[in-house]
């Protein structure tokens, strides 16, 4: 068998090892709808706490977002492989998400809530998490929403706060809603490549 | 010359060698997931899986999600020694055969 083993054969398997490879280590999450999920649970719960219930507004939308969050993520979870990057991002964005939502439940119900040292904290969690992603993953566009959340908590601390609150949602908007939509569309491009791969080694 | 080594025949072939290089850069994966990146059909995939689950390349455990049965494929440390000697000794098949 060896000596019929031609050389472009041998290619062809180092190929074929190469590309399945990286096919395996590809980042198979899909987790920019989530970004976008929780963007917008923030904006309604800030909303409704500001037409006067911050002691239901918080509690209720934090709850349905996760509710949601745990539905939709177990879904798509069981279409994929486990991997010890997809572990380590999902101990992240869990250990940051019930560290948020028991701060925020709290403060609003015991009607502690300050916006500064509100905002100073949530910007603190959500900029480590989102440093933290963005090294394991070597995510450049996410490290800058990291630097967007630390931005805001310094500044935020200089201002007032209706300025510290518009601040606030500000960074909500990039980090959340226009990262998220942008991650939707980087998969959905990889989703589609994928396919016209698979359709073009079929042919 | 020195003498050139053998390539392991249960990994060679393509489907068999796809799935192992799969396997090595995932913790587990499923049938579906193997399936879709593989391209392959249920009945040959499920046959090559079942040659690297008696060769002791792979171990696979089977239980029930959500009341839907589940089949999870992972890389032995045994498999992930036959592939990196089976990797070595295609470079130096691919050295010999670009210096002859």
């Amino acid at each position: 068998m060896q000596e019929n083993t031609s050389e472009l054969d041998l290619k062809d398997r180092i190929n074929l090892i190469e590309t399945m490879i990286a096919e395996g280590r590809r980042k198979t999450e899909s987790w920019g709808w989530t970004f976008v999920l929780w963007g917008l649970a923030y904006y309604v719960a800030i909303a409704w706490s500001y037409l006067g219930q911050p002691a239901l507004a918080w509690p209720i939308t934090m709850i349905a977002a996760s509710i949601l969050t745990g539905v939709l993520a177990s879904r798509a979870a069981s279409k994929k492989p486990e991997t010890t990057i997809g572990r380590s991002m999902m101990a992240i964005w869990i250990g940051m998400g019930v560290s948020i939502f028991l701060l925020m439940v709290t403060l609003s119900v015991s009607g502690r809530m300050e916006i500064h040292v509100g905002i100073a904290i949530v910007g603190a969690m959500l900029g480590t998490a989102n440093a933290t992603s963005s090294i394991i993953l070597r995510w450049k566009m996410q490290f800058a929403c990291a630097v967007v959340w630390w931005a805001c908590m310094i500044a935020a601390q200089f201002v007032s706060a209706t300025q510290a609150g518009i601040l606030f949602l500000v960074a909500l908007f990039f980090c959340q809603i226009v990262f998220g939509i942008y991650g939707m569309i980087r998969e959905s491009q990889r989703n589609r490549a994928v396919a016209a791969r698979q359709g073009a080694s079929h042919a | 010359m020195p003498e050139l080594p053998e390539l392991n025949p249960v990994i060679h072939g393509k489907l068999r060698l796809a799935l192992l290089s799969l396997l090595s850069s995932v913790e587990e994966a499923e049938f579906t997931w193997l399936r879709s990146k593989t391209g392959s059909t249920d009945g040959n995939l499920g046959a090559q899986l079942l040659k690297l689950e008696e060769a002791g390349y792979v171990a696979v455990e089977k239980k029930f999600v959500q009341r839907k049965p589940q089949t999870l494929y992972r890389m032995t440390e045994l498999g992930r020694e036959a592939l990196t000697e089976y990797v070595q000794a295609l470079k130096q098949l691919l050295g010999a055969a670009i210096g002859a």
